[in-house]
């Protein structure tokens, strides 16, 4: 099964995949000129941040499956894909813009807008569909395309599950027995920047310093 | 097959000599700026629109487009105020990087009104006295050295904050200096307007993004009416009056059996030193002694424009070349100053067995070797660099060496003087054929290379569909080497050009595109546009001109087109300054400055839709100067072939 595989120590907080979703679902599919279109194309793509300063997470459609958005939509507008079973998608022109799907979203990536595949509605559910349409000319999503720092990946997710354990057990190895950083998987910038993060934020959080 | 399609490496370049190179450098395993571009994409949405801001550590942030996330930064800057602050900064980049260059020439000025050079001296003194004049120094009984001393001391304080308007600006005609006036974008000093930009910008002091771009506009014209203008002219005064001259371009100027030195960057000061120099008899023994035929220079960029049209010294190409000219394996020295010398030459040297070598302490390269430069002392500094090239011809691989095509014979030297000679010693002939409509009016094609758009696609296409119509080209930079390897700057070019252009131009003896120099030779074009405004008793505004920056990517260029426009000429851009993100500022640079500078920008990547915005303009400003005049929209527009990009 082909998914979009998230690395959330590798986010550095860009938006760059948000932006690149929301070209790639406009009309013109072009940034200078999606910036006029009417209605305003959104992303389906959230980097929201974490607890601590400078880290974040990519948020998207899972594409869960059973898909509890599917089994609860009251017009069947929300469907897999016939040539791509693992993506499931939500056809424009039945949904009545309930909610319900978006109440049942364990990941809370299902949101309301104007839609251009809808004309007349103020609004429909609107979410991540895997780039369908460049993955059936042979892409992959805009996103991991728009990803520099590897946050996103696209590929068979046990493959990448793997490559991802791999390099955790050897990360967590160091966490464990406090033994050098260089046995890290992160670069030491990035160390350091995340740690000065989590200083910043514990120091905020103290709510006796400066009192 | 049109040119705008095309395979593989077709798709990058319209020249034979790029495409022999980029499939050599794909065979020699070298990376180019193509293969860069394509790792970078998708680039940043938010810094292509102009939305992200850095300038402060409470940042970085960004403003969302589609309105979904957050619309102000968190000192609470919008898209419009982030979009011009960012815009501001690239101008005053590009003013400080021409000002500075000009700055260098002044200060050589300087050394001979000192008599501290053993290299440069004045070489055009009735150009130094016509500048002193202007300057208001006394001529009378004072030898070029004391002119020298006195005009670099008042130009010294161009740079400073005594000024309350910048002398040379007066030569821009009394209507738009008032424009300036009223608008508060009258240049006072070069370094003045330049710092209080970078204040400006600061966080919390310029929050009304229409102030701040009057700044930038103010910034410019201290580049245009400037530094800028101050390199024109000095450089001329020390290094020569350009006049009309034949010379070749391209790769094929390169010599297979001669030591090969390529002279790569803006500053004339360095490269008329090696021309010196590599006539040095010594040297040329020395190159024959190792098995050379002689010491063959080429340049490359706006140093290359400058000795070519000075000295006829050839072109081996632009911007998108720097690379490609190391790949012929022909080059034994690269000899670099500044500004536009991408930092991968000194990698791709490595492939090879060319030298890089660098020359101003302001501009140093990992992996060149540095030889300071010093204008005290400049031809022995020459002849040292010249000797290293000679050094190492023995070491040039005769198996990866390709010269992969013919030259292109071209003619240059088009300085302003050479135009009126040419002319007849006034631009009355000019005036006179623009009135009676066998030019319809004329269209500086000015800026670099961009590997967005297909090599030179976008300089060549626009040329010929202006000339094709009788409309006079005049070209600077990498826009002019563009023209040149195309073979539309020879006299012979005129057969190219409408029937009006090409009678003059047969008449004349000149080609249908002028070349009038480097970049920061706009200035010829600016000042050239003001005698026209003066002639006619008009503002510049009101003329039948236009300028194109095809495939601009530098913050000079920035720096440039606001200085074209301020001074009253329609410039249509091929590609997008970092300014989407805003409406409000797209609006204002593309209509909203009609109404307060008499001209405004465009943006159209498609060189034939870009010639069809080019004529409407020309064609209604005829009507306004009641000159006979085609309706504008009768010009019918073509589809696009090139998208926005």
């Amino acid at each position: 099964m082909k998914t979009v595989f998230v690395h959330p120590e590798r986010c550095i907080g860009c938006k760059q995949c948000e932006m690149a979703c929301a070209v790639a679902h406009s009309q013109t599919k072009n940034l200078f000129l999606s910036v006029f279109e009417t209605p305003a194309p959104k992303s389906r793509i959230h980097a929201e941040p974490g607890l601590l300063l400078n880290t974040a997470f990519p948020n998207k459609c899972r594409h869960c499956d059973p898909a509890p958005c599917m089994a609860v939509c009251p017009t069947a507008a929300i469907r897999r894909a016939a040539d791509h079973p693992e993506i499931v998608m939500i056809e424009p022109r039945k949904c009545i813009a309930c909610g319900m799907c978006a109440m049942v979203c364990p990941f809370d990536v299902i949101t309301y807008y104007a839609a251009a595949g809808a004309p007349g509605k103020p609004a429909i559910a609107i979410k991540c569909d895997h780039c369908i349409e460049r993955q059936r000319q042979g892409g992959s999503p805009a996103c991991v395309e728009a990803c520099k720092a590897g946050a996103l990946q696209f590929g068979e997710i046990n493959e990448l599950v793997k490559a991802a354990r791999t390099r955790y057990s050897e990360a967590v190895s160091v966490a464990v027995t406090q033994v050098s950083s260089e046995l890290s998987a992160l670069p030491a910038n990035v160390v350091a920047w995340r740690q000065l993060g989590a200083e910043i934020t514990h120091l905020n959080a103290d709510g006796k310093k400066g009192a | 097959m049109s040119v705008f399609s095309g395979n593989g490496y077709e798709k990058l370049s319209i020249n034979a000599d790029t495409l022999a190179m980029l499939e050599k450098a794909r065979r020699d395993g070298v990376e180019t700026v193509w293969d860069r571009l394509a790792k970078q994409q998708p680039q940043c949405g938010y810094c292509s629109l102009g939305t992200s801001c850095r300038i402060c550590a409470m940042g970085p942030c960004r403003v969302d487009p589609f309105g979904e996330g957050p619309q102000r930064g968190v000192c609470g800057a919008d898209a419009d105020i982030i979009v011009a602050r960012n815009l501001a900064r690239m101008v005053a980049a590009g003013a400080s990087a021409h000002s500075d260059h000009g700055r260098d020439i002044l200060e050589t000025l300087h050394l001979v009104g000192e008599g501290k050079t053993d290299t440069y001296t004045i070489s055009e003194p009735e150009k130094l006295r016509r500048l002193a004049v202007e300057y208001g120094i006394q001529t009378a009984d004072k030898s070029d050295q004391q002119l020298a001393a006195e005009l670099a001391w008042e130009m010294m304080e161009d740079y400073g904050m005594r000024r309350a308007k910048l002398p040379l600006a007066a030569r821009a005609p009394q209507a738009r200096q008032e424009i300036w006036e009223k608008t508060g974008t009258y240049p006072r000093g070069i370094d003045r307007e330049n710092v209080e930009m970078l204040h400006r910008t600061h966080m919390g002091v310029d929050n009304d993004w229409v102030n701040i771009l009057l700044h930038a506009v103010r910034t410019s014209l201290s580049d245009g009416w400037g530094g800028s203008l101050i390199a024109t002219e000095l450089s001329d005064t020390l290094f020569g009056l350009p006049t009309p001259k034949m010379s070749q371009m391209n790769l094929g100027v390169l010599k297979a059996d001669q030591v090969n030195i390529i002279l790569h960057g803006h500053n004339p000061m360095l490269s008329e030193v090696i021309v010196a120099a590599a006539q040095d008899p010594d040297l040329l023994r020395l190159a024959e002694a190792h098995g050379a035929t002689g010491i063959n220079l080429a340049g490359l960029c706006c140093t290359g424009s400058e000795v070519l049209m000075r000295k006829g010294i050839p072109m081996a190409g632009n911007h998108l070349m720097q690379e490609l000219v190391i790949v012929t394996g022909a080059v034994e020295l690269m000899v670099v100053d500044y500004q536009c010398i991408m930092p991968a030459v000194t990698e791709t040297a490595k492939c090879y067995h060319t030298k890089i070598v660098s020359t101003f302490d302001k501009a140093k390269f990992p992996g060149a070797q540095h030889i300071s430069f010093d204008p005290e002392h400049g031809i022995e500094i020459g002849k040292q660099i010249v000797r290293l090239a000679v050094e190492n011809f023995p070491q040039r691989v005769a198996s990866k060496v390709n010269i992969p095509v013919e030259p292109v014979e071209m003619m240059t030297g088009f300085s302003i003087e050479a135009i009126l000679q040419a002319l007849g010693g006034t631009p009355q002939p000019l005036i006179d054929a623009i009135v009676k409509g066998q030019i319809r009016g004329a269209v500086g094609i000015v800026g670099c290379n961009n590997p967005k758009i297909k090599q030179d696609l976008g300089h060549t296409e626009l040329t010929r569909r202006l000339i094709e119509n009788d409309i006079l080209v005049v070209v600077t930079g990498c826009a002019a080497i563009a023209d040149g390897k195309a073979g539309l700057m020879t006299p012979a070019a005129a057969d190219k050009a409408g029937p009006g252009l090409s009678a003059i131009c047969k008449a004349l003896g000149i080609p249908p595109v002028l070349h009038l120099g480097s970049c920061v030779d706009n200035t010829r074009i600016t000042v050239l546009a003001a005698a026209l405004a003066n002639a006619l008793g008009v503002d510049i505004s009101a003329l039948p001109l236009a300028g194109a920056a095809p495939e601009w990517y530098s913050e000079k260029a920035v720096a440039i087109g606001v200085y074209v426009v301020a001074s009253g000429i329609y410039t249509v851009l091929g590609t997008t300054p970092p300014i989407f993100g805003s409406p409000n500022i797209v609006k204002l640079l593309t209509e909203g400055l009609e109404g307060v500078l008499g001209a405004t920008f465009a943006v159209e990547p498609d060189p034939n839709r870009a010639a069809v915005l080019i004529r409407r303009h020309i064609e209604k400003k005829r009507a306004g100067l009641g000159l006979s005049a085609l309706l504008p929209d009768s010009i019918v527009m073509p589809e696009a072939e090139l998208a926005l990009v």
